[in-house]
């Protein structure tokens, strides 16, 4: 094995699943996002003389964000390019109510799944990347602007807006109603 | 509930996707691919001057180093892929050298397809205006080789058809362009890679694969059964 490919097993292949399920979420398609994934680790391979000392895996999970944009823009026409823009993250619906104020007792395991993963599918792309970053792929503020290119203060302020949403979608206010199912 | 519950309830339930296997499978060989694309050692031997072998590959040099990293790296990579004459490549090993050449770039940092259609009727026109020549276009999916589309290449300076075809993961290109002369049918390989030759009077016929050597004669066979009764 060459060197280069020595430095991409040991440097970006283990972040294949991180980049895999950023990308599945964000394109909602297995296929799509393998091809993307695919692509992005091999433009990862070409570049790889281009990380220096950085850690590999904000590096590489922003080329598959970028990846996942361009691929967005390409093939659906801009139809989904909404969402990305924090003006417009006021003026899109949540949908409300589904769990209630104790989901773990109102559903089983795979009814909670479902609803917490329908809840994550339908916040806007821009909350939607940063609550799939920081939750699922447990990266810091600071990575997460970076692979975002957003500043710090966004990432936060996303953030919070994303657990908001969720709250609403999932009726999980401390005061929200008994589960109906 | 808080922002420390709702975090637990996410991490807990949330689905995290993993990439498959296949996934890991494919991006090792495209990567095995475009290393072997980059070593120099893979130098295909042609008598054409050095003048003329400069001249052909300076207008792809920028681009290839980009992704290379090195303009030296990417002149040796040119000098293999781009020299070789069609016409005085009937010697097969040589051809089979840079065809296998063009079919691994186009699999790495190339356009693998740049008409991108499982019907006929799609493909043969798209390359109007693109060739000095018709090619015959035929989807084989009844015989387990599907139509993925197809692609122009420049081999030694002649526009070429490629059409590209799937066989259980596996691609297949086949190279044609119009040449009267009864070649015969031939199968070679070069690293691994397996070809075949065959023509039909019109044409001359190259397939280039990573298949087994039986499967690429299937596609060959395929290929010449359908081409008499499409």
């Amino acid at each position: 094995m060459s060197t280069a490919a020595r430095r991409f097993e040991a440097l970006v292949l283990p972040w294949l699943d991180a980049g895999y399920n950023l990308a599945r979420w964000l394109l909602h398609d297995d296929a799509a996002a393998e091809d993307v994934v695919q692509e992005a680790a091999l433009r990862a391979f070409r570049h790889l003389a281009g990380l220096r000392g950085e850690d590999a895996r904000p590096w590489f999970l922003k080329i598959v964000r970028n990846a996942c944009l361009a691929w967005i823009s390409e093939r659906r026409g801009g139809r989904e390019m909404t969402g990305w823009e924090d003006e417009e993250l006021e003026h899109l619906q949540v949908s409300a109510g589904q769990l209630g104020a104790d989901p773990a007792a109102a559903l089983d395991r795979t009814r909670l799944q479902q609803a917490i993963d329908q809840a994550i599918r339908e916040l806007p792309p821009a909350l939607r990347e940063v609550l799939v970053l920081r939750e699922l792929e447990g990266l810091e503020y600071a990575e997460i602007a970076s692979i975002a290119a957003i500043p710090v203060g966004t990432v936060m302020s996303r953030l919070s807006r994303a657990r908001e949403r969720l709250r609403t979608t999932l009726a999980l206010s401390r005061n929200g109603p008994a589960p109906t199912h | 509930m808080d922002d420390q519950d709702l975090s637990r309830l996410i991490q807990t339930h949330a689905t995290r996707h993993q990439a498959s296997g296949r996934l890991r499978a494919e991006l090792r060989a495209r990567i095995a691919l475009e290393t072997a694309a980059r070593r120099p050692g893979s130098a295909v031997r042609t008598g054409f001057p050095v003048w003329l072998r400069l001249r052909q590959v300076l207008p792809a040099v920028h681009w290839r180093s980009a992704l290379a990293g090195g303009a030296a790296g990417a002149l040796a990579t040119w000098l293999l892929i781009l020299p070789a004459a069609r016409l005085a490549l009937d010697q097969g090993q040589d051809m089979a050298a840079v065809l296998g050449e063009q079919h691994v770039h186009a699999l790495g940092p190339g356009p693998l397809i740049q008409v991108a259609s499982s019907d006929r009727h799609t493909v043969k026109p798209w390359f109007q205006g693109r060739l000095d020549y018709a090619p015959t276009v035929l989807d084989l999916a009844v015989d387990g080789f599907p139509l993925l589309g197809g692609r122009v290449e420049s081999v030694n300076g002649h526009a070429t058809a490629v059409l590209v075809y799937e066989h259980h993961r596996h691609l297949v290109d086949l190279y044609l362009w119009p040449d009267t002369h009864d070649s015969g049918e031939t199968r070679t390989q070069w690293r691994g890679f397996k070809l075949a030759r065959w023509s039909d009077g019109g044409m001359q016929y190259w397939a280039v694969s990573d298949m087994d050597a039986t499967e690429l004669a299937h596609f060959g066979a395929a290929w010449r059964i359908r081409r008499l009764r499409p």
